[in-house]
């Protein structure tokens, strides 16, 4: 078998170094900067250590209550009833998605939390944890403490995960009945529309 | 019950190399952890999309042939818009900081002392390699919020302004088309001309919106 390494080839070689270059090129152009401020110092901070999955969906949900209704709503390539139906659509889905999706995240990495616990773990009284099967189904063997912020992010990660698998369901028993549930309600506040058709 | 414990047991120590993995690449990493969960968002539902068309016993085979190719049409735009902004902006906020671009003034103070300052901006350059104790837990707290603000910025603009113009133009211009086939087939000159140049209709809107396989829902 011939066995050849890509890395080798003196087209791979060149490849990397252009891109390289256009990379190096770009972050030419951006400035050198400071954060001094000892505030935004802690809210950055604060952002990486507190911002995870379930607060990342609600962001994502607030701003596209802000945009994505309008970009809707500017859409000339469908009729003015239409753009209402889809404007309230929108709408819902945004609603119904974002709040599943923050529970369910929340949920899960909730249920996470109690189920990898470490030896060295400890509940509110301060009291070692007794460890068992369950609530140590989730616990790496190379975490040190349930305190640190590795820990930390591992169980969120582990907890969006299975919050993913648990949305694939939920997407269809409760988001999508409750995207109609609430576009008929909005339609109908809107005043309907001429050519209704389909409920 | 010998080879039933083999198995057990293989599965039991993958399962613990794969919380391990887990560990060893999100602890540190919560910006990467967004951007592959993200990902993994939209693929699990996107292939939810799909198997519900697959199943559904109320689309026709000739339907299914159509909707399938459809629907991983509209989940590639998806999840390809979302990883390539996303995540290339998550790696401009990492990049400036691991290049030390973009510092704290007590990180400015570590590359000083350590005579890195030749080396701020080349994009060969970590100055994270040889930091130990306080300030190594320093620059990761700060590389950590960058990044999850970089890889939020990133799945704001992916999610709510670039995907939902694409698909609004992409559903306009399949709309377009099937109504083109259809006329078509009527083969009236008159009534095509007039249902191709109007804009997309209540009817086959709500068709669309209320069919349970016409819909991508974020999760």
């Amino acid at each position: 078998m011939l066995g050849i390494n890509i890395s080798n080839t003196a087209f791979y070689r060149t490849a990397k170094a252009g891109g390289q270059r256009v990379q190096q090129a770009f972050y030419d152009c951006l400035p050198n900067s400071v954060v001094g401020s000892e505030k935004w110092q802690k809210r950055i901070k604060w952002i990486g250590s507190e911002i995870s999955s379930p607060e990342n969906r609600l962001i994502l949900g607030a701003t596209a209550l802000m945009s994505q209704p309008f970009i809707d709503a500017k859409n000339k390539a469908v009729d003015e009833d239409t753009r209402k139906v889809s404007v309230c659509r929108t709408v819902a889905k945004i609603i119904a998605g974002t709040t599943t999706g923050f529970l369910i995240r929340k949920g899960c990495i909730s249920a996470i939390k109690n189920w990898s616990k470490l030896p060295s773990s400890v509940d509110k009284n301060g009291v070692r944890v007794k460890l068992t099967k369950l609530n140590t189904l989730f616990s790496p063997s190379k975490a040190g403490s349930d305190i640190s912020e590795a820990f930390k992010q591992y169980q969120n990660a582990i907890g969006t995960i299975l919050a993913l698998v648990v949305m694939m369901f939920t997407n269809f028993l409760i988001d999508a009945p409750l995207t109609k549930f609430l576009t008929n309600k909005f339609v109908k506040h809107s005043g309907g529309v001429n050519n209704e058709t389909s409920k | 019950m010998k080879p039933l414990n083999n198995v057990a047991e293989f599965m039991s120590k993958q399962f613990m190399n794969v919380k391990n993995y887990l560990y060893k690449n999100y602890g540190e990493a919560p910006g990467k952890m967004l951007v592959h969960t993200g990902v993994l968002g939209w693929i699990l539902s996107s292939a939810a999309q799909v198997t519900a068309v697959m199943f559904n016993d109320k689309i026709s085979a000739k339907e299914k042939l159509f909707l399938i190719p459809q629907e991983c049409a509209d989940a590639g735009v998806n999840i390809i818009s979302f990883y390539l902004v996303t995540n290339t902006l998550k790696n401009i906020g990492s990049k400036l900081v691991s290049t030390g671009k973009l510092v704290t003034p007590k990180i400015k103070q570590y590359i000083k002392q350590n005579n890195l300052t030749e080396e701020i901006g080349k994009i060969t350059t970590d100055i994270k390699k040889g930091m130990t104790g306080d300030i190594r837990e320093h620059y990761t707290d700060f590389k950590n919020g960058v990044d999850v603000i970089t890889s939020t910025t990133g799945a704001i603009l992916s999610c709510n302004i670039i995907t939902p113009v694409l698909r609004n133009q992409y559903a306009a211009n399949k709309q377009k088309e099937v109504l083109a086939k259809k006329n078509a087939n009527i083969k009236s000159p008159s009534l095509e001309y007039t249902s191709f140049h109007k804009p997309l209709r209540m009817t086959d809107y709500q068709l669309n919106a209320y069919s349970k396989y016409s819909s991508n829902m974020k999760i």
